[in-house]
């Protein structure tokens, strides 16, 4: 019996919603940080949607957010010329740091020992946040705005992504150049999967896969319409994309085919991500809102549920619990 | 939204959104309490006495509950859930959070299931013969 979506609405933000991202899975789940432009990032439960807290401190748009693997740190960047750390269990802001222009991306390092930050100064930063006195490690070369700043290849190396149409990738000793990608058109998104070394980046209408350690290209594939960001599932069998229409689109990695594609945002998408374990998918819209998507359309996870066509017409009459007023999504 | 005669997938509930009031980071959910430990109620207030009869009956509550725990394992129980579902299992252990609840031979609709995990947020009760 095939099913439709039903996608899951996190309500909360009162601006776009900008940039998100998973922790990794966790004793407790897994957590989803939202980065809004209203300047209150939300920490969620992964499964669910379930809002645990907002950090509260910024005073501008956040246009970054992200959280350590164990969802016991968050870090943001934004308008407000900062990026911030913050203790993700009590919601505590930990730590500001300071910077000359407005902050567009954080990343921790898998030990959460390192914060890189990179914004519209065009400088990358690396802070030390056992010695948060000290002062950063800076990596310059970029020439126009940095849009998204990634560890990787074991937190050896730094991507970067900016205005100036330029992907790099850095070597985190040197601070040199190691290699660098030059495209027509800016870069939207940038998303690194360190099992694997894939990189997934957005450009115009086209999603493309490189090595991450080479930055070799493996693939591109073309959507119907301008790409904001897009996700590989951690299995890589499909990868999801988003942008200026307003839909989801959903891909076979292999065959490149689009699947599916869902309505349901009422604004273009800002950012998609796979959760950890895979099966689901975030995005996050200018419409506000972030929605919460099944991989498998139909199974029973977080908050969706598989009913089949007996239980509609329940027997068990004599169970004295009423539930409560079921809620068509 | 795409046509179809497809039906949409159920949803237990509409994912929580955030209380008008307050931050969150609710102090009494689990992860809070195990990864906060210092984090103690100050015991200075006036209504102190209270807090501590309080805590007393908090401690002896948990602790039947445990004890209930202890005492269902290897038993046949009958687990209420949302939605009508009523279903028979053997109870096998409880995580630490209590978040899961593994049972053995769960009678279900579909089958008896050697093996299956039980989301305690599912279960609204459960009954079994001492």
């Amino acid at each position: 019996m095939a099913m439709r979506q039903t996608p899951l609405t996190c309500s909360g933000h009162t601006r776009p919603v900008v940039d998100l991202a998973f922790s990794g899975i966790t004793p407790y789940g897994y957590f989803l940080i939202s980065a809004c432009k209203d300047g209150k990032p939300m920490l969620r439960q992964g499964d669910t949607g379930d809002w645990i807290g907002t950090f509260l401190g910024h005073k501008g748009a956040v246009w970054g957010a992200t959280l350590n693997k164990e969802a016991t740190k968050a870090a943001t960047a934004a308008a407000d010329f900062t990026a911030k750390v913050w203790d993700a269990v009590t919601g505590d802001e930990v730590l500001t740091l300071a910077h000359k222009h407005i902050v567009k991306s954080v990343n921790f390092t898998q030990d959460s020992n390192c914060l890189l930050t990179g914004g519209n100064d065009k400088v990358l930063r690396i802070y030390d946040l056992g010695k948060p006195e000290a002062e950063p490690q800076e990596i310059a070369g970029h020439t126009s705005a940095i849009k998204k700043a990634l560890w990787c290849n074991n937190d050896q190396q730094i991507l970067s992504a900016a205005d100036d149409k330029t992907i790099r990738l850095w070597d985190k000793n040197t601070k040199e150049v190691v290699k660098s990608l030059s495209f027509d058109a800016s870069v939207s998104s940038m998303e690194y999967i360190p099992d694997g070394e894939v990189l997934v980046i957005t450009y115009g209408r086209t999603i493309a896969f490189y090595k991450a350690h080479s930055l070799d290209l493996i693939k591109t594939v073309d959507a119907p319409a301008s790409i904001h960001s897009a996700s590989l599932h951690p299995d890589k069998d499909f990868f999801v994309a988003g942008g200026d229409d307003f839909k989801l689109y959903k891909y076979d990695y292999t065959t490149k085919e689009e699947m599916e594609s869902y309505k349901g945002h009422f604004g273009p998408i800002h950012c998609v991500r796979f959760s950890p374990d895979g099966e689901l998918y975030a995005s996050g819209s200018e419409d506000g809102t972030l929605r919460l998507w099944q991989t498998a359309v139909g199974k029973t996870y977080g908050l969706w549920k598989c009913v089949l066509p007996e239980e509609l017409s329940s027997e068990n009459s004599e169970v004295l619990y009423c539930p409560p007023a079921e809620i068509k999504a | 939204m795409s046509s179809g005669m497809k039906t949409p997938v159920s949803v237990l509930r509409l994912p929580r959104g955030p209380e008008p009031n307050s931050r969150g980071f609710d102090p009494t959910s689990p992860r809070f309490i195990a990864l906060c430990p210092t984090t103690l109620p100050s015991s200075s207030s006036s209504s102190g006495s209270a807090d501590e009869e309080e805590q007393r009956l908090r401690a002896e509550l948990r602790e039947r509950f445990l004890r209930t725990l202890l005492l269902m394992t290897g038993k046949r129980v009958r687990f209420d859930m949302h939605e009508h579902v009523r279903v028979h299992a053997r109870f096998g252990a409880s995580d630490i959070d209590v978040l899961n609840l593994q049972v053995c031979d769960l009678e279900t609709p579909l089958g008896v299931q050697r093996e299956a995990l039980l989301r305690s947020q599912d279960v609204i009760a459960c009954s079994f013969e001492v």
